[in-house]
């Protein structure tokens, strides 16, 4: 669901910035405590992962791309501020490696993927978890996948309203919420079953190997 | 993965500084574009662009019209859509929203052709850190799904079909997390005997 560069507005991306720059200065506060030589295979792994997901897309008619996150499993087995701040950084390698996403989009895509995902992942998996556990990951993957889609749904569907020429002709992304909530949410719903099915293999990867915190 | 070539003759201090020199000129670069809405100015830039970028242009181009084509012409389409059905088309607008986002896609992979992403961020220890980590650890997947695939089309003498493909990928999954975690284990205990996680 990344946006590209050059649908968002300045008046959009940069208060996302000067918003994400404080959750990345949060995010990175104990982050290096957190990183030794047990962890860092384990982040390098699924962040690559994340990687991997993510530049596998298809565009999505209401201006962004449909594809899996891995952001839940980060989110799991690193918790919120490492998850947040590790896709920071894959968002933004995909950015300029891949043309995917954009560095102006950058700090809406990492609030609306990398910290609202990882955090829908957490709480949904800490209140479902004492039901069962797999089934509380795949609806935690789902979620993460879900709200993240209907932040950047709203997002674009808000440019043509703070952003237009006098004549009312849209400056940035040219779709309003009627067709932007539908387009993003409809199939990212399927996505987010894909998501989930996955992220259940990984962390079932993940238990098998003592990764999960206890 | 990053187009850059380390320059031996520079002083790494020095590479460094002129990377994120780059890269800020790259960052205030694409930030002026999302403030200009004239698409004559930004066909202008990016001409500009396409003269001084060197040899590389072309390349830079074809990357940049395959990042950007399928999204610019979904949207493109479902702009002229709308306008037929409900009226006030502006082709202002579509030469706009397209050359912007050519022209900010085009000054993102001249920007990685030109500069170490590892050397931009440098300065930043955190970032400098997890960029390095997946990186390299990019790097190690390509290398064993670039094995993987070998060894699947080595043993069978037709192409294999899409059926085929997706087992072979899934019965491979483990082993691919297994082979770089392995990877990256190494890569951890060679940063721990450098003393990176000392602190």
């Amino acid at each position: 669901m990344h946006i590209p560069d050059g649908f968002l507005s300045p008046q959009t991306y940069l208060p996302a910035y000067a918003i994400a720059a404080g959750g990345w200065t949060w995010a990175a506060r104990g982050l290096k405590a957190q990183l030794d030589e047990t962890t860092v295979p384990r982040l390098a792994v699924l962040t690559a992962l994340a990687y991997a997901l993510g530049i596998i897309m298809v565009p999505i008619p209401g201006g962004t791309s449909g594809h899996a996150l891995g952001v839940a499993i980060l989110a799991l087995v690193f918790g919120l501020r490492t998850a947040f701040i590790a896709y920071s950084i894959v968002l933004a390698l995909q950015s300029l490696l891949f043309g995917a996403g954009g560095i102006t989009a950058l700090a809406v895509n990492a609030l609306a993927m990398g910290l609202i995902g990882a955090a829908s992942a957490i709480i949904v998996y800490k209140l479902l978890a004492r039901l069962n556990k797999t089934f509380a990951v795949a609806v935690a993957s789902w979620v993460s996948v879900m709200l993240p889609g209907v932040v950047v749904a709203l997002i674009l569907g808000i440019q043509p309203l703070i952003a237009h020429h006098a004549d009312g002709s849209p400056l940035f992304f040219p779709f309003g919420l009627s067709v932007t909530l539908p387009a993003v949410l409809i199939p990212h719903c399927f996505i987010g079953f894909g998501e989930a099915v996955l992220t259940v293999l990984v962390w079932r990867y993940a238990r098998t190997r003592k990764w999960l915190p206890e | 993965m990053n187009d850059a070539k380390p320059n031996a003759n520079f002083p790494a201090c020095r590479q460094s500084f002129a990377a994120r020199t780059w890269l800020l000129l790259y960052l205030a670069g694409i930030v002026t574009i999302t403030f200009i809405h004239q698409p004559a100015i930004l066909a202008i830039m990016l001409a500009g662009a396409l003269l001084v970028s060197g040899k590389e242009r072309w390349r830079h181009l074809r990357r940049t019209m395959l990042a950007i084509l399928v999204f610019n012409l979904t949207i493109s389409a479902g702009y002229i859509a709308v306008c037929l059905w409900q009226g006030a088309f502006s082709l202002n607008y579509l030469l706009l929203v397209n050359l912007r986002a050519i022209l900010m896609a085009y000054l993102g992979f001249w920007f990685v052709g030109k500069v170490s992403i590892l050397d931009a961020v440098a300065g930043w220890h955190t970032v400098s850190l997890l960029a390095t980590l997946a990186i390299g650890q990019i790097k190690t997947f390509e290398r064993i799904l670039a094995d993987f695939r070998a060894a699947f089309e080595s043993r069978n003498l037709a192409r294999p079909g899409w059926l085929a493909r997706s087992r072979h990928a899934a019965a491979q999954a483990q082993t691919l997390l297994d082979k770089s975690f392995a990877a990256s284990n190494e890569a951890a205990q060679a940063m721990r005997s450098r003393g990176v996680f000392d602190d």
